[in-house]
């Protein structure tokens, strides 16, 4: 009961560094999103130490682990689109699965390949 | 009422999805392909407007919003880590966004898709309201690009882990990199299932893909479209 209100607090907070993130982007007229500012806030403020990790980390882990719950209503708004969907909806599966294959390959190979390149010469260097 | 009734049942389709995934652990099974095929139907079903379903899903939609402002909590805890690959880390990330602009675009010229559905699938791999900006920006339709950012996570969530397995992906930062990349939050919470250095590495790419995506795609555009 006590953890249940101490997310419910801490994801309040969360939500208001969201909010503030949002009313910095739309006064400073900032390209990205509010939510994003908001993690800058958030990850200036724990490195200053004005906020306890303690005070978010709870809140943070609840959404974290059902975030997918947060996609399902924008998953559903597919349904809106029936007509583009019957006319392109294979070509546009079609794009999104090779350009996602992609993307991961390519990122996941460079990762791989320049920690492995980073660790040999480390190792070198110890030799 | 209804809005209220839509939240719930949302809630509860989801709880049962992820029940079932737990249960039988099939990538194509995710809650995130399972739920919304079932509260469609429903939608169908009992006609229920979808503008009316979401007076209670923007709810949810909007929980989001916190959620990506969570994300600084694993990023600070594996600061360290981050800023020792900083270099690995800007190299992988500057190769994903590049490749995920371009390689929408080139795919969708080889599918004889028109420019302003083009234009909507070239932001696709990045956070929803990013995506639609840089939509905009680049003259997509922003509407159409939401819903190619969803169908992106759904799509990373399922081959993602199959691209780490082929591929032998060995490396946590990897792997995170690679999933948040690729699939912005939903694969960041796919990361998280990983372990939690994953998950910090997810939520780092995720945030920069945004930004870099953001910087790239107007210069890129002019290129995809010539």
């Amino acid at each position: 009961m006590l953890k249940c209100f101490r997310i419910i607090t801490q994801v309040t907070y969360l939500y208001l560094f969201a909010l503030l993130g949002n009313v910095l982007v739309k006064w400073l007229h900032l390209p990205v999103s509010g939510s994003i500012i908001g993690l800058f806030i958030v990850l200036a403020l724990l490195h200053f130490k004005v906020l306890k990790l303690s005070a978010v980390e709870l809140g943070a882990g609840f959404l974290m682990s059902e975030m997918l719950l947060f996609f399902i209503p924008s998953a559903v708004a597919i349904i809106q689109y029936k007509n583009e969907i019957l006319q392109h909806g294979s070509q546009f599966l079609i794009v999104i699965l090779l350009s996602t294959i992609t993307v991961m390959i390519v990122t996941g190979l460079v990762a791989q390949i320049s920690i492995r390149r980073l660790a040999n010469k480390k190792g070198e260097i110890g030799k | 009422m209804i809005a209220f009734i839509c939240i719930l049942l949302t809630i509860i389709v989801y709880y049962l999805s992820k029940l079932l995934y737990k249960k039988v652990r099939f990538a194509l099974l995710s809650p995130l392909l399972v739920a919304p095929c079932i509260l469609s139907t429903m939608l169908v079903g009992f006609q229920i407007d979808y503008s009316d379903y979401d007076g209670g899903g923007r709810w949810l939609s909007n929980l989001l919003q916190p959620a990506v402002v969570g994300f600084a909590v694993p990023l600070y805890k594996f600061r360290k880590v981050m800023k020792k690959y900083a270099k690995i880390i800007a190299i992988s990330m500057t190769a994903g966004v590049t490749i995920a602009i371009i390689s929408s675009g080139l795919f969708s010229h080889i599918v004889h898709l028109q420019d302003s559905y083009l234009l909507s699938l070239l932001p696709r791999s990045i956070t929803t309201p990013i995506a639609m900006a840089v939509s905009v920006d680049i003259g997509g339709m922003p509407t159409m690009t939401a819903i190619f950012v969803i169908v992106t996570g759904i799509t990373g969530l399922i081959l993602g882990p199959m691209v780490i397995r082929y591929l032998h992906i060995k490396e946590k930062l990897a792997k995170g990199l690679l999933l948040g990349m690729g699939a912005h939050g939903a694969g960041t919470s796919k990361a998280l299932e990983f372990g939690s250095e994953e998950g910090a590495a997810a939520s780092l790419a995720m945030v920069l893909a945004a930004i870099f995506t953001l910087v790239f795609a107007p210069l890129l555009t002019p290129l995809i479209l010539l």
